[in-house]
């Protein structure tokens, strides 16, 4: 199965909200839409779900035309950032509506429901309304739904957004188990740029409505092609350099070193995280972020420096990345 | 000081129930003394007390409970009709475009502020027109009418207040939109259509002009026309004992709707204040 996304454009009022958007996702394969909000990410699901019209373009699931397919019979299993559990059911009842509409057998549907449960460990909690689960329970029951709607695709709209870090990593795993590395196509939109690293395939960083890079994490991280994409992938922040004859340089944090022989600085602030610590430095050439281990010891007039390598080099007026010679 | 402060605040509440109450208590109270004891405060408490006022209600042609079915079928209808015209039309409106339901809306709230009393000759002559006059289920249609702009303000608010992402979910369910409607969206604004139906079955309960121009068979009266017939039914006296003990009657029905729909209509009421 796969996902095609073809010139689509989408304007909403005055405000043009997805530019000549191309994208495809291939079996199986997760592609996450990365951006600030208003990038046009969100919007990009919705159409893809149907719940929204492209004025221009086409989008193929399995290569069927499904623009002009209404929501209902697009065949989407949809994660919303509200979860959006129908309040005056339990969450059996939230699980067994759809199935129920869409027609089979009671036996089946109770077998299919009870084993989903069992599966994300909402057993005990069938009998309950959404209002008296916890954040991380009705994200799974969210998640149940989506399962149980047999997709060509699988949508999630910012999932975790409304967890708290700690059940975000608890969840990312069952996440990957139960709907990503399927069948089907996932598109997954975060702004979290480490979320999106976690688990996806593929990574597209969504800027005003256009795809500013899409690749891999390695190739997004290794290889930015503008200074938006550096400064959105990798924590800390890359470290962008006031431009000089036209050009834009940026070191990561982690490629910046204490060296005796480098040049002076002075530090700014420092922030300790056990096994490594963030610097903030200011040198001849401005004010630095860089990351070291945690047990290095600064000392009262230290020195740093990089490899040129290691060097970024972008266009000091479009902000793209220039070849490197 | 807190005690101090409850304490208080339970007095301004039994001063609001005094109110309130009193004027009922009062009624119910002249519904079962004797005309002689109302006008004459030198009887002893025992020969003050008669069960005659309620008996002679029962007892004229028609008894007096016909006029209760009346209008307890005359309002039913109207509620029912109003609730079936109006949950529909709400939908669409809460579906249309900001500015065009801005238009839609304050020509609406306009029909709503309208005195409706203007109407009634208008009324009139439609009934006369399209013979609709002496016909119980033909006058719920002019209440229907009446009542549709506020429960369309009412309705449109709650579907309103809805999280879009609830339908939207209900869609890639695969829910049809008449599905989405019954067993998502009429659940969900339940409390507003209570509190809805509650005020459209009072309007129509409570209706006068219109009742008195349409109905003129003393069999199918309504409550409010038919009381003002009691009271106005002797030159020379005004019955209060009876007066009294219709407006008990009357309020009878109400008071088990209210009562039976409590929770609703109070949720209902707030709906709007907390946004959940």
């Amino acid at each position: 199965m796969t996902l095609q996304l073809r010139a689509i454009n989408k304007r909403f009022g005055e405000r043009q909200v997805l530019h000549q958007l191309d994208l495809d996702v291939a079996n199986g394969e997760c592609v996450a839409l990365l951006g600030a909000s208003g990038c046009g990410k969100s919007t990009a699901l919705r159409l893809i779900a149907g719940l929204d019209h492209p004025d221009q373009g086409s989008i193929r699931i399995n290569g069927a035309e499904m623009v002009d397919v209404p929501a209902e019979r697009r065949r989407v299993g949809m994660v919303f950032q509200s979860y959006a559990l129908f309040p005056h059911l339990n969450v059996w009842d939230n699980l067994e509506l759809g199935l129920r509409m869409r027609g089979g057998s009671a036996a089946t549907r109770d077998e299919r429901i009870r084993g989903v449960l069992e599966v994300l460990q909402l057993s005990g909690q069938a009998r309950q309304r959404p209002s008296q689960l916890s954040g991380g329970q009705r994200q799974r029951v969210a998640l149940a739904r989506a399962l149980l709607r047999d997709p060509l695709v699988y949508l999630l709209d910012e999932p975790m957004s409304n967890l708290d870090a700690q059940l975000r990593e608890d969840l990312r795993p069952q996440l990957r188990r139960l709907m990503i590395g399927g069948e089907q196509p996932v598109v997954y939109v975060t702004h979290d740029q480490q979320e999106a690293m976690a688990l996806a395939d593929r990574i597209a960083v969504m800027r005003e409505g256009r795809i500013e890079q899409i690749g891999t994490p390695r190739e997004l991280y290794l290889q930015p092609a503008s200074t938006y994409v550096a400064q959105f992938i990798g924590r800390p922040q890359m470290n962008l350099l006031p431009a000089r004859d036209g050009v834009i340089t940026g070191i990561r944090p982690d490629d910046l070193r204490l060296d005796p022989a480098g040049s002076p600085c002075t530090i700014l602030s420092r922030e300790w995280f056990g096994a490594n610590q963030m610097l903030l430095v200011r040198c001849d050439r401005g004010e630095l972020r860089l990351v070291c281990p945690g047990e290095t010891a600064i000392g009262a007039e230290p020195r740093i420096s990089w490899p040129s390598t290691c060097e970024h080099r972008f266009d000091a007026v479009s902000g793209r990345r220039l070849p490197s010679d | 000081m807190t005690s101090g402060l409850m304490t208080r605040r339970s007095l301004w509440i039994a001063l609001l129930l005094v109110w309130s109450l009193a004027p009922m208590l009062w009624q119910l109270l002249s519904s079962f003394t004797t005309a002689d004891a109302l006008v004459n405060d030198q009887l002893s408490f025992w020969s003050r007390w008669t069960l005659n006022n309620y008996r002679d209600l029962l007892s004229t042609d028609p008894p007096f409970w016909r006029y209760l079915l009346n209008s307890s079928l005359v309002a039913s209808l109207t509620t029912l009709l109003t609730l079936m015209l109006a949950i529909p039309a709400a939908y669409g409106l809460a579906k249309l475009p900001q500015r065009l339901k801005g238009i839609l809306r304050t020509a609406v709230v306009g029909a709503a502020l309208f005195p409706y009393v203007l109407l009634f000759l208008a009324l009139l002559e439609l009934a006369r027109t399209f013979s609709l006059g002496n016909n119980l289920i033909a006058i719920a249609i002019p209440y229907s009418a009446l009542s549709m702009p506020l429960a369309l303000l009412l309705l449109t608010a709650a579907f309103e207040a809805l999280p879009n992402d609830l339908e939207d979910a209900a869609k890639l369910e695969g829910l049809s939109l008449w599905q989405r409607l019954r067993w998502v969206l009429l659940p969900l604004i339940a409390p507003a259509s209570a509190s809805t139906a509650i005020l459209v079955f009072l309007f129509a309960w409570n209706e006068y002009p219109v009742a008195l121009t349409w109905l003129s068979r003393s069999d199918l009266l309504t409550l409010p026309v038919a009381m003002a017939r009691i009271a106005g039914s002797s030159t020379y006296s005004v019955p209060y004992g009876t007066y009294a003990a219709a407006t008990v009657l009357g309020a009878i029905p109400l008071l088990v709707l209210v009562l039976v729909f409590q929770r609703q209509i109070v949720s209902g009421l707030t709906n709007g204040a907390i946004k959940g």
